[in-house]
């Protein structure tokens, strides 16, 4: 058993080549452990350390979140606030402050959760995903990421290093609205982002729709754009709700069953949509969507 | 009308529990110390046909496997002695313990676990508990008539009976101009106190030291004694500061295990338990309930009969369960004038999970069906709830369901303080709705002793078997025995939760403590009280009647210059007769009751009876079912209040727990009996975010016939009403009741789609 910690990206991707697994925060890892889930891997290299990996920075392109960005800075960050407001939704709905403060985002989305609350908010963002390795880099959109319930297509010696995010049009508004049975503490039933760009005639130019806790991962409902057909937000709601209801596919468990799950993930897409298109008018929507609403009581 | 007099802080063990200087059981290290792990049966219903241990003894660091085998062959529990400390040959639940380990390692102790070879043959599962009561059932207990027993009414799968029989409930009923029948059902769920339970136990020579998290050290101390055949003075038990409760740690359970295994390896054995074991070993489940309500209605409105029955789940064995089907039969009676009823309640064995004394044991579930079912009564005819209960509602001088006849009772102005303080806070939005219930618990007279003595520089020390769970009700000693002797609470010490030193007592269980313990307390402070005053009066020259203790001083009646300080007399005392008392005092008298009860365990008269009423303000997100509990206004009639900080403490404590309850608390079991929720990921617990605004009064009417200075038990009574009053607006929103507790989102969007169609 060996615990490298890392001084240095290079040095981090160098252990993982040599067969050590990355601790961030270690909110899923060690919990997981913990509960017997899985036993902790014989070699850990620890990367929390890595400053450069912990930053929100604007770029020619928009914007970088750096893979060991905590939650917590996340909700409070004024760029992502600004220009990726769903995210900091889904960011201030996970767990609890303590959970928030050494949680980070690139353990969030690495561990492949289908219930994970920043995932659905970073597609319906266009995000993209760097990966470094020993041997290189490449980025992939995040929907390509998950390939089923806690597996990814990342190699294991492949470091997420951070999140790329396009700028957003003018006219963009985006937000994450989660079921919660309680308000802290919480693990989402379901759960939905938008991301919604209003033309000038107020009518819907952009949407998409990506939905939490419904499939094996994050899935996108697709078409939305083309399903508001130029209408305004407050016509295609209710569609919308139906679009995310008849693309889910959802489980029953302890938490609710398939036919609950696939009823209340409309009523939080048509929520998110309408937060999102409210938010693109120029609204100024607290964050999250879901206290500042009170979804989870009555809109 | 909220408290108005400053408030004391006397919870001397906060500080020590809130920075963590506090030692908690599993905090005890003893030089040489193993680790102790169970074998738990994993099953069911099974009979074991092979049980090896070989190969678990051989695993390096480990120096005892034990089972049955290993200790004496006793039946325990009283009065219905029907289990056993290791599985003998049938496992009847799947956290039933069947081998323990100690080791060097708690991993090498699991290793010896796993290497445990045990081989079942399977027996059929008895799950549901009206189907268990059917002849052809399968029995959980074959042998039971050869079990020790006192005065258990039993049945085939029933380990207790009890009914309420009072006039003619069928010909009252024919009679009536309404009669409303439904059913209402309730999940189990647990106490989930946030520390898991830990044993500690060191042997020197004969005698045995166990360190234990129990609400109940002498219960745990009998238990030992019992199970292990040792005499009472070989036994102490003591224990650290206590992580909480609520009923879970009530009853003797791993104490003997662990002193077993101590005994055998030689050395001290520390048992630690995870969170999964805390919600599947211990038998204190909450106990699942399913209520049949019948009640019939005079044109207007008034209750003329009601015929009731319950099936309790008692889960595989009794543990403290016999007296619940008394106490659920008083619940769903509840605090109404019914003329004519007829209650019949079954405690039915099932292979889950032991019920037994969690927070107002069967109450909350029986009040929950109880209030439910009365609203809908209102309902049928054309009455406001509220209204409905001004009809029915006892009065001073009423008779009660067992035909007690209750004196002053603050029942009706619970209601009007909570009703009217929950519409104050404001108009209702189209979401919300208030929901009303009215509640009702008695107090649990008891023995009970204390010793003080006070010290040379005039500090004292109170020596109480009473044990605290976090109610505060032992620190609210300290204030009883300061105000008697014109001192400070922080003047005092305590000794206690310790069987070796201390004076037998009932435990934190019952609401009980400052009940009893306050009414000894006192009487060993006016104990000391009477010393101090004869040393003054030689001091002061005065007559000891003429001498008044105050502000740590004693001094002549009319005459404060005439002092000497309590210290100076303690210091005097120091070089002759010590200052020193014993108390125990009478406790109160529990009430006769005329109605024909069948199975009775003396809860259907209630000494100290305490009154409640919560409204509850709900919000329902009608979309999606989930509910928020936006304020609670809370009226309690629990007599004197001494300690007001700890009395608001326990009424919100009370209110959270019941909103649990109420909304996201269920144990969930698959078709095997197995718990599918057995931790705090999918057994959802409330958390400080979801606290509700509480708004607490009491009506505080002394009660001559109850604890010190009037005042009555109060622990439990909060948690009584609370899942009722919700239960009640959530109907008043979604235009229907939810007959299932918890009512979880799910359950109340379904109830509501019924309604849409």
């Amino acid at each position: 058993m060996t615990f490298t910690i890392a001084t240095s990206v290079d040095q981090a991707v160098d252990a993982l080549a040599a067969g050590a697994r990355p601790i961030a925060g270690g909110s899923d890892l060690v919990v997981g452990a913990r509960q017997g889930k899985e036993l902790l891997p014989e070699d850990l290299v620890a990367i929390d350390r890595l400053a450069e990996l912990a930053t929100v920075e604007r770029t020619d392109t928009g914007i970088r979140i750096g893979a060991l960005v905590t939650h917590a800075h996340l909700m409070a960050d004024a760029l992502v606030v600004a220009q990726a407001t769903g995210l900091a939704d889904a960011a201030a709905l996970v767990g609890s402050p303590a959970t928030r403060n050494v949680g980070t985002v690139g353990g969030n989305i690495m561990n492949g959760s289908p219930a994970m609350d920043t995932g659905a908010p970073l597609v319906v963002l266009g995000a993209t995903v760097a990966l470094r390795s020993a041997s290189g880099s490449r980025s992939l959109p995040i929907g390509q990421l998950w390939d089923g319930p806690g597996s990814t297509t990342a190699a294991p010696d492949e470091l997420c290093v951070g999140i790329d995010l396009p700028a957003i049009p003018a006219g963009t508004g985006s937000a994450y609205v989660r079921l919660e049975y309680r308000r802290a503490m919480e693990i989402a039933v379901v759960g939905a982002a938008a991301s919604v760009t209003l033309a000038d005639d107020g009518s819907v130019a952009l949407a998409r729709i990506a939905l939490t806790a419904v499939a094996p991962t994050i899935v996108e409902v697709p078409g939305i754009t083309d399903r508001c057909d130029g209408r305004t937000p407050a016509q295609c709601a209710a569609d919308i709700g139906e679009a995310a209801s008849a693309a889910a596919t959802p489980i029953t468990d302890l938490r609710a069953s398939d036919t609950y799950r696939r009823h209340t993930v409309g009523v939080m897409a048509r929520r998110a949509f309408d937060a999102a298109a409210r938010r693109a008018a120029g609204e100024s929507i607290a964050v999250p969507v879901n206290r500042a609403l009170g979804v989870g009581e009555a809109l | 009308m909220t408290v108005v007099e400053p408030p004391r802080f006397v919870r001397a063990d906060g500080p020590d529990k809130v920075t963590g200087s506090g030692r908690y059981t599993a905090d005890l290290t003893l030089t040489g110390m193993l680790h102790a792990k169970f074998l738990y049966a994993g099953v069911p219903h099974a009979r074991i046909t092979n049980l090896d241990t070989d190969a678990a003894e051989r695993i390096p660091g480990v120096l005892a496997v034990i089972t049955a085998d290993d200790v004496p062959d006793v039946r325990y529990e009283a009065p219905l002695a029907d289990r056993t400390l290791f599985a003998r040959d049938v496992v009847r639940f799947e956290g039933e313990v069947v081998a323990a380990v100690a080791a060097m390692t708690p991993e090498a102790a699991q290793a010896a676990v796993d290497a445990i070879v045990v081989e079942y043959e399977a027996l059929p599962v008895v799950l549901d508990v009206e189907a268990a009561m059917d002849p052809s059932s399968p029995l959980v207990h074959p042998d039971w008539d050869s079990y020790e027993t006192d005065s258990m009414v039993a049945g085939h799968n029933v380990a207790s009976f009890s009914s309420i029989a009072k006039g003619d409930a069928a010909a009252a009923m024919a009679a009536a101009d309404t009669v409303v029948k439904r059913r209402y059902v309730a999940d189990s769920c647990h106490a989930a106190p946030i520390e898991p339970r830990a044993v500690v136990a060191q042997w020197e020579g004969d005698k045995v030291t166990i360190w234990s998290a129990t609400q109940v050290p002498f219960a745990a101390h009998s238990g030992v004694c019992a199970t292990l055949g040792l005499p009472e003075s070989h036994v102490r038990i003591i224990v650290p500061h206590l992580g909480g409760g609520f009923g879970g740690k009530c009853g003797f359970h791993f104490e003997a295990h662990v002193a077993a295994l101590a005994k055998v390896s030689g050395r001290p054995v520390k048992l630690v338990f995870s969170r999964e074991e805390e919600f599947r070993a211990p038998d204190r489940r909450r106990e699942g309930m399913i209520v049949d309500l019948e009640t019939g209605l005079s044109a207007d409105g008034a209750i003329v009969a009601r015929r009731a029955e319950i099936w309790i789940d008692n889960g595989a064995y009794t543990a403290d369960a016999y007296f619940f089907p008394q106490l659920a039969a008083m619940h769903v009676a509840g605090p109404y004038r019914i003329p004519d009823l007829e209650v019949k309640a079954h405690l039915v064995y099932t292979n889950t999970q032991p019920s037994g004394s969690v927070r107002a044991p069967t109450a909350p579930q029986a009040c929950w069906a109880l209030e439910t079912h009365t609203d809908e009564l209102a309902a049928s005819v054309g009455m406001d709830p509220v209204d409905f209960r001004r009809l029915n509602a006892l009065e001073d001088g009423d008779e009660g369901a067992a035909g007690q006849v209750y004196g002053e009772i603050g029942l009706r102005r619970c209601m009007e303080s909570a009703v009217a303080r929950a519409a104050a806070r404001g108009p209702l939005r189209d979401d919300e709705a208030i929901g009303v219930a009215l509640g009702w618990w008695p107090s649990f007279p008891s023995a009970s002793g204390a010793y003080l003595k006070l010290n040379a520089d005039g500090t004292g020390r109170i020596i109480t078997g009473a044990q605290e769970c976090g109610t505060g009700a032992v620190m609210t000693l300290r204030q009883l025995a300061a105000d008697e002797l014109g001192m400070e609470p922080e003047d005092f010490q305590l000794v206690y939760q310790d069987t070796g030193a201390c004076p037998w007592d009932m435990g934190a269980t019952g609401s009980q403590t400052l009940l009893n313990n306050g009414r000894a307390v006192l009487e060993g402070a006016q104990e000391i009280g009477r010393q101090l005053k004869d040393l003054a009066a030689d001091a002061l020259e005065a007559a000891a009647a003429d001498i008044v203790l105050a502000d740590g001083k004693a001094h002549v009646a009319g005459s404060p210059d005439r002092s000497v300080t309590i210290a100076e007399l303690a210091g005097t005392a120091a070089g002759g007769e010590l200052l020193l008392a014993a108390g125990s005092g009478t406790p109160p008298e529990y009430p006769s009751v005329p109605a024909t009860c069948v199975g009775d365990h003396g809860v259907a008269g209630w000494a100290g009876p305490q009154f409640s009423c919560h409204a509850a303000r709900v919000r329902v997100d009608r979309d999606t079912g989930v509910v928020r509990v936006v304020d609670v206004a809370a009226a309690h009639d629990s007599g004197t209040i001494i300690n007001p900080i700890g009395a608001h403490g326990q009424v919100e404590g009370g209110i959270l727990m019941g909103i649990g309850q109420a909304l996201t608390e269920g144990t969930r079991y698959d078709d095997q009996a197995h718990q599918r929720n057995a931790g705090l990921l999918e057994y959802k617990l409330q958390t400080a975010a979801d606290a509700p605004t509480i708004d607490t009064d009491f009506i505080q009417i002394p009660d001559p016939n109850a604890g010190p200075h009037g005042a009555k038990g109060l622990a439990e009574a909060p948690n009584v009403p609370t899942a009722a009053a919700i239960s009640n607006a959530i109907k008043n929103v979604i235009g229907t009741p939810v007959r299932q507790l918890p009512m979880t989102a799910e359950r109340v969007w379904l109830a509501g789609q019924e309604v849409d169609r």
